[in-house]
C-alpha cells in the first residue's frame, strides 16, 4: 500500500518514469560471469554484479553475495544492454510529419508504442534501449526520446533536438528547396531562439543533425560551430576524408547503419573517426532494418580495424553518453539500471549468441534456469 | 603468432636491411607449367586444417605451379622457394551462391532458358576491387549464376575470384557446374497508383508476392521440366538402341539378299519389263528395314535437363516457402538419380527430416532482413542453418546470388549463423569442402590435399574465429594477399 503511494508519487515526476516498477524487482540479484564488460572500455574477469530493485549496487570480482540473493551464474560474458541511437521501432509513420518543416516542440516519445512486436525483435538482438528520432524530412523535426525495449519506460523524453541538413529535408514542392534556403531558415530560428531551439542554442539540449555526405556534414559542422551547438551528427558514410574536421567540431557521430555488401568505405570511415578520437555510437533505423544490423556494423568495423574495446563502448557506454543518459544506462556501474545481456562470448563477435537479457533487473528474454 | 616470410638463400645478406616481407621477382604472374620463374612456396603451419575435422600440428605444405605437391612435417624448401610461416592454414572459402562478376542485366533477366550459360555473361574487367576484397576476406572461388529473378537461371559457373584473371576462360573452373531454377519469388509488378490509408494516392512499384496457385504451378513447371529432360534422354537412348538394332538387321538382310542376288536381280529385271509393257510405274520392292530410325531432334535445353534428370549435374532450386518445398520434394522423388539442392529454403526447417532423408543439401543465406523484406522471406530466421544441421541436413552457406558485393561478407554471415546455433565445424565445412563437393569441384578445391589446387588461407587464429585475421591468401597457387594488403 505504502509502496503504491510512493510509486504513484513518482509517476507525477516530469517525464522520468512512465510505468510503476513491478514488485518482483525488490529482490536482490547476483550475476557472476567469466567476463563483465563495463561499457566504458574496461572489463572484469570473473566479475560479479549485484542488483537490487532493478538497479546495480556493486560491480567487481570476488564480491560477497548478500544472503537471499538470487544467483545467476553465467558461463560466458555479461555486458550492458546495447543501445541503438536512431530507430523507428514501433512507431510506424508516426515519426514523420509531412505538413510542417519546423515542429521543434514535437516529442518523439508520443510515438512510443511499447507493446509493439518491434521491441521484442530488438530485445532478441540484445538491444535494451533505443532512441526514437523524428524523420529526417523535417528541418527541425522535434525532440528525440530514449526508451527501453521492455517495460515501457521512457528514460529521457526530450533527449535531443532533431535537425536535418540532409537532402531529405529538401523538397521540390515546398520550402525549403535548397541547402541555402534550409540553412537560412535554421539561422533565422536559431538567431531568435524560442522553446526547444533556445535550449539547444544555450547548450542544454544537444542536437541530432542528419547528414548524408561530406558537403552536408561540413555544412552541419559549420552551422553547429556558428551557434556553439553540442550534440551528434547522424551519418558517417563519407566521413573518412573529413574525420579531422568532425573531430575539431566536438560533435559526436552516430554511424549510419550497416548492411551486408556495403562499400568498405563505410567501415573505413568509422575507423578513421575513432582514430581522431570522435565519440561514436551506432544508428539502426529499425524496423526497416533488422536489429542485428547493430552488431553486424560493429563487427564490420572491427574487421576494418576498429579496436574491439572501442566497438563495445560505441554499442553501450558511449551510446548512452551521446543520448544524454549516461547516468541511467549503458554501463555496468553502481547506480545505473540493471540492463544486462548475457552472451556466450564477446558481444562484438558475431559468433557469440545471446543467452539472456535483463531490463531493470528483470529477465525479459531467454534464460532457461 | 605472427606469420612471417623468410627467403633462405638471401636471408643472410639482406636479413638486416630488409623488413620481413614477401620478396617477389616482378609482378605476380599466374605460373604456367614449364615457365622459368615457377611460383614455389613452402607454407609452414603450426596448425594445418587438412579438411573439416582433420587438423595436423607443425606441418608444411609445398606449393608449385598452382598445385599442392606435398604435405609433411619436414619439407626442405627447394631453390627459390618462398617460405611462409603461419599459425593456422586451411583451404580457402567458396561462396556457393554468388553474383560477383555476373553482368547486371543478365543477373535480372527473367527470360533465360535452361541452356543459357552464366559463363557467357561474366565481366571480370569490372569490379576488381570487389574481387580483391573477397580475396582479403578469404573467399577465393564462387558459384556464379545468372537470372536469379526468373524461373530459369541457366547453367551456373564455378570461378576463381582472382582480380588478376580478367579472362573468364582463365578464371572459370567449371562452366556448367549446375542448372538452377527459382520457384515462388516475388515478381516485378508494374507501377500503379494505390490509395493510402490517409486517402492520398501514391505511385507504388516494386515486387509483388506470387499468389499461391502460381507458386504451386511453378513447382509443377520445374518437375515437368525435369520430366522432359528424362524423356529426352530416354528417346536418345532408345534411338541409339534402335539404330544399333537397325544396322544389325540391315547387315543380316544384305547377307540374306547376297545369297539370292542373281535370282533377285532376274526377278527385278522381269518386273521392270512387265511394268514398261503395261505402262505402269515400276515400284521398287520395299523392305521393312528401309526405314531408318529417326534421330530425335536436338534440343539444347532438353539436353541440359536430361543431364539434370540423370544426376550428371546438380539442380539448384531457389524456393522458400514450406508448401513449395514439400511439393518439390514429393514430386521429384521419382527421379532416382536427380541431385537436388535447395537454395534459400527460408521455411525449410518445417521439413528438415525429409530433406535429411532425401539427402538434399540446402544453401542457407543468413541475412539481416527488416520488415520491408519480400514476402518469400517472411519465415526466414538466422537459426535456420543450425536447425537444419541439427536434423542431419547438409548445410551450405552463401550470400544470396543477387549482390556481388556481399561475397566479401561470407565469413561474417557464417559467423552470424554460428552465433545462432550452427556448429563452427559445420560452418567451416560448408564454406570449403561442402561447397566444393556439391558443385563437383572437390577434385580441385575445398581441402588441403596433394594434387588439389593451392587455394589456401594463412590465418592468425581458427577459421571463422571472431578475432581471426586473414594474413595470406593463395588463389590458384598465386600469392594474392599478404599482410601488407590488409
Amino acid at each position: 500500500m505504502f509502496n503504491g503511494l510512493i510509486v504513484a508519487a513518482l509517476a507525477f515526476l516530469p517525464g522520468e518514469v512512465d510505468a510503476p516498477k513491478p514488485a518482483t524487482l525488490a529482490r536482490t540479484l547476483a550475476f557472476r560471469a567469466d567476463v563483465v564488460y563495463r561499457g566504458d572500455g574496461t572489463s572484469i574477469d570473473d566479475g560479479v554484479i549485484l542488483v537490487k530493485e532493478g538497479v546495480i549496487t556493486q560491480v567487481g570480482s570476488g564480491l560477497e553475495i548478500p544472503e537471499g540473493a538470487a544467483i545467476v551464474d553465467h558461463d560466458g560474458a555479461i555486458s550492458a544492454g546495447l543501445i541503438a541511437l536512431h530507430s523507428e521501432d514501433g512507431a510506424g509513420a508516426e515519426l514523420y510529419d509531412s505538413t510542417r518543416i519546423v515542429l521543434a516542440e514535437a516529442e518523439a516519445r508520443h510515438a512510443f508504442a511499447p507493446e509493439h512486436a518491434d521491441f521484442d525483435r530488438a530485445l532478441a538482438a540484445g538491444i535494451t534501449a533505443l532512441v526514437l528520432a523524428p524523420s529526417s524530412s523535417s528541418l527541425i523535426g522535434g525532440q528525440s526520446a530514449v526508451v527501453k525495449t521492455s517495460g515501457g519506460r521512457v528514460v529521457k523524453p526530450a533527449a535531443q533536438l532533431a535537425l536535418s541538413l540532409s537532402r531529405d529535408a529538401l523538397h521540390t514542392n515546398r520550402f525549403p528547396t535548397s541547402y541555402a534556403g534550409a540553412i537560412e531558415e535554421l539561422e533565422r530560428r536559431f538567431g531568435e531562439p524560442e522553446g526547444p531551439v533556445a535550449r539547444a542554442a544555450s547548450g542544454s539540449l544537444p542536437v541530432l543533425i542528419d547528414v548524408n555526405d561530406r558537403a552536408e556534414t561540413l555544412r552541419a559542422i559549420g552551422f553547429a560551430q556558428r551557434f556553439g551547438l553540442k550534440g551528434a551528427l547522424y551519418g558517417s558514410y563519407w566521413a573518412e576524408e573529413i574525420a579531422p574536421q568532425i573531430a575539431g567540431s566536438g560533435l559526436d557521430v552516430i554511424c549510419t547503419p550497416f548492411d551486408v555488401g556495403d562499400d568498405s568505405r563505410s567501415a573505413r570511415a568509422v575507423v578513421a573517426l575513432a582514430k581522431e578520437g570522435v565519440r561514436l555510437g551506432f544508428g539502426l533505423d529499425a524496423p526497416e532494418r533488422h536489429p542485428g544490423s547493430l552488431r553486424f556494423g560493429a563487427a564490420a568495423c572491427v574487421r576494418a580495424g576498429l579496436e574491439t574495446a572501442k566497438a563495445r563502448k560505441a554499442l553501450t557506454g558511449d551510446a548512452a553518453a551521446i543520448a544524454g543518459v549516461a547516468g541511467r544506462i549503458g554501463r555496468v556501474a553502481r547506480g545505473l539500471d540493471a540492463d544486462l545481456v548475457l552472451w556466450s562470448g564477446d558481444p562484438v563477435a558475431l559468433t557469440s549468441s545471446i543467452q539472456a537479457v535483463y531490463v531493470d533487473g528483470e529477465l525479459v528474454h531467454g534464460g532457461s534456469k | 603468432m605472427r606469420s612471417k616470410v623468410v627467403r633462405p638463400a638471401l636471408a643472410g645478406l639482406f636479413g638486416v636491411l630488409c623488413t620481413p616481407s614477401v620478396v617477389q621477382a616482378g609482378p605476380a604472374v599466374q605460373a604456367e607449367p614449364g615457365a622459368e620463374e615457377a611460383a614455389v612456396f613452402v607454407i609452414r603451419a603450426a596448425e594445418l586444417h587438412l579438411r573439416p575435422g582433420e587438423v595436423r600440428e607443425n606441418t608444411s605444405v609445398l606449393v608449385r605451379d598452382g598445385r599442392i605437391l606435398q604435405i609433411g612435417a619436414d619439407i626442405a624448401p627447394p631453390e627459390g622457394a618462398q617460405v611462409i610461416e603461419g599459425a593456422v592454414v586451411c583451404a580457402a572459402f567458396i561462396d556457393p551462391w554468388s553474383a560477383l562478376g555476373v553482368d547486371g542485366p543478365t543477373l535480372i533477366d527473367t527470360s533465360l532458358v535452361e541452356s543459357a550459360r552464366t559463363s557467357d555473361a561474366l565481366d571480370f574487367f569490372e569490379g576488381d576491387h570487389l574481387r580483391a576484397e573477397a580475396l582479403r576476406a578469404g573467399v577465393t572461388a564462387a558459384r556464379l549464376q545468372a537470372g536469379f529473378k526468373g524461373k530459369n537461371c541457366g547453367l551456373g559457373a564455378v570461378a576463381r575470384l582472382d582480380p588478376e584473371l580478367d579472362d573468364p576462360s582463365a578464371a572459370v573452373l567449371l562452366d556448367d557446374a549446375d542448372l538452377a531454377m527459382s520457384v515462388g519469388l516475388s515478381v516485378q509488378r508494374q507501377a500503379s497508383f494505390q490509395r493510402m490509408p490517409d486517402g492520398s494516392f501514391q505511385l507504388v512499384s516494386g515486387d509483388a508476392a506470387m499468389d499461391v496457385f502460381d507458386r504451386i504451378g511453378a513447382v509443377d513447371s520445374v518437375v515437368s521440366a525435369i520430366e522432359s529432360g528424362a524423356s529426352y534422354r530416354k528417346a536418345e537412348v532408345e534411338f541409339r538402341y534402335e539404330l544399333e538394332e537397325w544396322e544389325k538387321a540391315i547387315a543380316e538382310k544384305v547377307e540374306e539378299l547376297e545369297d539370292d542376288f542373281k535370282k533377285a536381280k532376274k526377278d527385278r529385271d522381269k518386273d521392270i519389263e512387265e511394268a514398261e509393257e503395261k505402262g505402269k510405274e515400276f515400284k521398287e520392292k520395299k523392305y521393312k528395314e528401309d526405314k531408318k530410325p529417326r534421330k530425335p531432334r536436338f534440343d539444347a535445353d532438353k539436353a541440359e535437363l536430361a543431364r539434370v534428370a540423370e544426376g550428371e549435374i546438380p539442380l539448384i532450386v531457389e524456393v522458400h516457402r514450406s508448401a513449395e518445398i514439400r511439393k518439390l520434394l514429393a514430386d521429384t522423388e521419382r527421379f532416382s538419380r536427380l541431385r537436388l539442392v535447395i537454395a534459400g529454403g527460408s521455411e525449410a526447417g518445417t521439413c528438415a527430416e525429409e530433406l535429411a532423408r532425401r539427402r538434399v543439401p540446402v544453401i542457407v543465406w543468413p541475412s539481416l532482413r527488416g520488415t520491408q523484406a519480400k514476402d518469400e522471406f517472411e519465415g526466414a530466421k538466422l537459426s535456420l542453418a543450425a536447425e537444419l544441421a541439427e536434423a542431419g541436413v547438409e548445410v551450405l552457406l552463401g550470400t544470396g546470388g543477387r549482390d556481388g558485393e556481399a561475397t566479401r561478407d561470407l565469413p561474417l554471415l557464417a559467423q552470424l549463423a554460428v552465433g545462432h546455433g550452427l556448429d563452427r565445424e559445420a560452418a567451416f565445412e560448408a564454406l570449403t569442402l561442402g561447397a566444393a563437393r556439391t558443385f563437383d569441384v572437390a577434385d580441385r578445391l575445398g581441402s588441403v590435399e596433394v594434387g588439389k589446387d593451392a587455394d589456401l588461407l594463412v590465418l592468425d587464429g581458427p577459421p571463422l574465429g571472431p578475432s581471426t585475421r586473414v594474413q595470406y591468401v593463395f588463389c590458384g597457387g598465386r600469392l594474392a594477399v599478404t599482410p601488407q594488403d590488409q
